[in-house]
């Protein structure tokens, strides 16, 4: 359950904005990859564009070898690669359990109809992102944003990716969340999962990246080791001239 | 040739003046007001009942029919609109409930059967070979002022430009310190006084009757379609395609087919360009 | 979602209760129920669609009137037996919906509203200058052959098919398909983000909604023996089936059975005081309020009586 992500000379233009800018980078089968920059600097751009909610202007993102470009949002999620969003997006008038549930369908009418809900998986991930059973009939506004966020990726995890992409999964949850996140994150790491991380805190970050990419104005400033990007000039710059 | 270039005039002022009304609604508050149609049913018969019926003057009769349409915008924005607040179907929902009930309530109170508009002003000019009635020409003329005033209003006026910055930015108007409640609920009423007065002009076109709010909302939804959202100039522009596209089919094809180009055009234009020939402009 | 047996106990209940029916209330009432019974059935069709999905049809009428007309025409201009020009007429209304829809559904929110209005109008206009002497033109048609004769053998057919339709919908909706199609209603991009093709589940809405209102449609114009444009082809006959879902709550499979015999027997006591089209003005005052009180329908107003009766016991 592990894959590669090759993006190429990745462009995309938003009329006259260009929000990435020639962007070429690998992140290799297993390998965790921070996705750094301030804020406008085009991380969330890079995640649409490999999940293809928006087409590139030019360039080419491949899984495993295969070329993503052309193929639609859910046809993309079958070929294994998967995103959470910053605001998580439950489906507000179902459990937690229907919310699972509704990642790990398949996408054909006959199999949804023909085949009931695999109620052992559901629980399987609501735990492994920590719910407990007494959870998965409860609905999202009861939830907090930590229970929302662990929802979001239990429903990522569903739709059973080899590369997941996690778009500020920090944001907004208390330490002790943060912590149960992070050693979600290890613990799938080790399981030999791929991860493309963007993340505003740095801190909580650094353990969870083997190597890091900055990037501002859609281009790359620097990549390499964590150590090594978070030193460099560049991006000590890009960071500042922001502010 | 110069019959239907009258005719199309005359047809698109008053179509420009009934979409208006309904545009103004869905650019400033995004919504789809079915309801329009019954502004159009009530003017009609407001003015019908106050000029007719009881013989008042004609001018106190169009007041009357406007002072109504206003009133009436304003109290579905706070009885209806309000209350469901952000809910887009829902408001559309009970606006199309709104609008069969106040259908029936006209029925309750004047019966089933249709009634005859007196001309505003009779008597009928020939132009160019062409019939035109003075109603038509003063209800035509009238779109045109109208128009031409809402147009300033919009434009220069400290409100008209508040509705303006709600249309294109809620947010961000409130932002800037604009009451977006108070610029919705002038824009219902403003929308339901040009739908009031339009129903007197459109009346007095065809006939009066129950039914007649059908006709008008689809000709307002697809000026607002093939136009794209809420531009007073795209608006303009497009009523006059219809307005020419239905007197030309008329013309010279067969006066029943109208109706089916008009749909035609709505379809086709939704499919090829979703958002209209204009697209997105602002007010 | 799991099926137990006292679903289907309360199902078997429903069906004995209704069936029973024909002894415990006049001939008049009876007619009243066979009405109740066809809209159920055209309420359901909606709510498949535009109940579950959130896409909003406000022209309905159009799939209902595909299945009427072809049947009609079938057996009135080319002889064809009801039994063979039924099923035709279902798949036509599936193929002519089909090919309508395709390109609408790209089209979201109010403007796919609006885009089945403008096909409602449109067909109501093409009926009568196309062919009018297939379709009847303005007049529509008469003396088409009718299934049953008297009112209990009426009753006994619209509620069949009721039950049936009912039934496999509400098995349906029961699977992951029924949790598949509400969710596009909450978050049709999360939908998508979760791997589902939303174009092929909005398809599929469509063609089961066009199945049942085809369905409808042609029994129901071989129970009236009679098809006119403007009765079909009418804002109030959408706005009926609209209202009836809605009130009865949409979304639901019972609900909009609730919901189209509460308005149809509400129109039907109205008819003493308020004979002509005035009722709805009663009428469409009570779904109002109804509806600005509670949009999710009597059904849910049950919902919560219930649990408050259970929880003060």
């Amino acid at each position: 359950m592990s894959a590669s992500l090759k993006i190429t000379n990745l462009v995309k233009k938003f009329g006259g904005l260009t929000a990435t800018n020639d962007l070429s980078f690998t992140v290799e089968p297993g390998q965790s990859v921070g996705l750094i920059g301030p804020n406008g600097a085009g991380k969330t751009t890079v995640f649409s564009l490999v999940m293809g909610e928006h087409r590139q202007t030019s360039g080419s993102i491949m899984l495993d070898g295969e070329e993503l470009s052309k193929m639609t949002t859910p046809a993309r999620i079958r070929r294994g690669v998967s995103r959470t969003y910053q605001v998580p997006r439950p489906f507000a008038e179902m459990s937690v359990a229907e919310n699972i549930r509704v990642g790990l369908m398949p996408d054909s009418v006959f199999g949804m109809i023909l085949k009931g809900p695999n109620r052992d998986r559901e629980l399987e991930l609501a735990m492994a992102v920590g719910f407990s059973e007494n959870d998965l009939d409860r609905t999202p506004a009861e939830l907090s944003m930590g229970d929302l966020r662990k929802l979001e990726m239990a429903r990522t995890m569903a739709t059973d990716p080899k590369v997941m992409l996690l778009d500020e999964v920090f944001a907004g949850l208390t330490v002790a969340e943060i912590a149960m996140i992070s050693g979600l994150v290890q613990k799938m790491r080790s399981d030999g999962m791929t991860f493309l991380i963007v993340s505003h805190d740095l801190k909580a970050l650094e353990p969870l990246v083997d190597t890091a990419i900055a990037i501002n104005y859609g281009s790359m400033v620097a990549q390499g080791s964590y150590g090594d990007v978070m030193s460099s000039e560049a991006v000590r710059a890009s960071y500042l001239g922001e502010a | 040739m110069t019959q239907i270039l009258i005719q199309g005039l005359l047809l698109s002022g008053l179509y420009a003046l009934i979409a208006m009304g309904f545009t103004l609604i869905f650019s400033v508050g995004r919504i789809l007001n079915l309801a329009y149609g019954a502004y159009l049913l009530i003017g009609g018969y407001t003015y019908f009942y106050f000029a007719q019926t009881l013989g008042m003057p004609k001018i106190a009769g169009v007041l009357l029919a406007a002072i109504l349409g206003c009133t009436m915008g304003i109290l579905k924005f706070k009885l209806l609109v309000k209350p469901l607040k952000g809910d887009h179907v829902a408001v559309e929902i009970s606006s199309l409930i709104l609008a069969v009930v106040l259908q029936a309530g006209v029925v309750l109170m004047f019966g089933d059967s249709s009634k005859i508009l007196l001309p505003i002003i009779p008597g009928v000019e020939r132009i160019a070979g062409a019939a035109v009635p003075y109603s038509n020409l003063f209800a035509a003329v009238a779109s045109w002022v109208i128009l031409i005033a809402l147009y300033f209003f919009v434009r220069k006026t400290h409100t008209g430009r508040a509705m303006q910055a709600v249309s294109m930015d809620p947010k961000g108007a409130a932002i800037s310190g604009i009451d977006a409640d108070r610029i919705n609920m002038i824009t219902w009423g403003i929308s339901g006084t040009l739908g009031a007065v339009a129903g007197v002009f459109f009346a007095s076109y065809t006939q009066l009757y129950p039914g007649m709010w059908v006709a008008p909302l689809i000709i307002a939804v697809a000026v607002v379609i093939v136009g794209g959202i809420g531009s007073i100039i795209g608006t303009l522009i497009v009523a006059h395609i219809i307005g020419f596209m239905e007197v030309m089919t008329s013309a010279f094809i067969a006066p029943e087919l109208r109706g089916v180009m008009t749909m035609a055009l709505i379809i086709g234009v939704l499919i090829l360009r979703p958002k209209g020939l204009f697209g997105r402009e602002e007010l | 979602m799991e099926l137990r047996w006292y679903h289907f106990a309360a199902w078997a209940a429903f069906v004995v209760f209704m069936f029973l029916m024909p002894e415990m209330v006049s001939k008049g009432t009876l007619r009243i129920f066979i009405f109740a019974n066809f809209l159920a059935v055209f309420a359901i069709s909606w709510d498949v669609l535009s109940g579950r999905t959130g896409y909003v049809s406000f022209g309905h009428p159009f799939l209902i009137g595909i299945g009427a007309y072809t049947t009609a025409i079938l057996t009135k201009r080319f002889d064809v037996p009801v039994e063979l020009s039924i099923p035709i007429a279902v798949i036509v209304t599936m193929i002519a919906g089909l090919l309508v829809v395709l390109p609408a559904l790209r089209i979201k929110g109010s403007y796919f509203a609006l885009i089945t209005l403008a096909y409602m109008e449109l067909i109501y206009q093409l009926v009568q200058v196309i062919r009018p002497d297939l379709t009847g033109g303005t007049r529509g048609m008469s003396g088409l052959p009718t299934l049953t004769r008297g009112a209990v053998n009426g009753y006994y057919m619209s509620l069949t098919l009721m039950v049936i339709v009912a039934f496999c919908v509400w098995l349906l909706m029961r699977t992951r398909i029924g949790t598949a199609l509400s969710a596009i209603g909450m978050n049709e991009e999360a939908v998508k983000g979760s791997g589902l093709s939303v174009t092929r589940l909005k398809l599929f809405a469509f063609l089961l909604s066009a199945l049942i209102a085809g369905l409808g449609g042609a029994f129901y114009v071989h129970y009236l023996g009679s098809i006119a444009p403007r009765a079909l082809f009418d804002i109030n006959f959408v706005f009926t089936i609209i209202v009836a879902a809605l009130i009865g709550g949409a979304s639901t499979t019972i609900g909009p059975i609730i919901g189209a015999f509460f308005l149809t027997f509400l129109l039907e006591y109205l008819r003493p005081y308020l004979p002509g089209a005035e009722r709805y003005f009663i009428y469409g005052g009570v779904a109002l309020l109804l509806y600005m009180y509670q949009p999710k329908g009597i059904y849910e107003i049950i919902n919560q009586g219930w649990s408050k009766v259970r929880a003060r016991s």
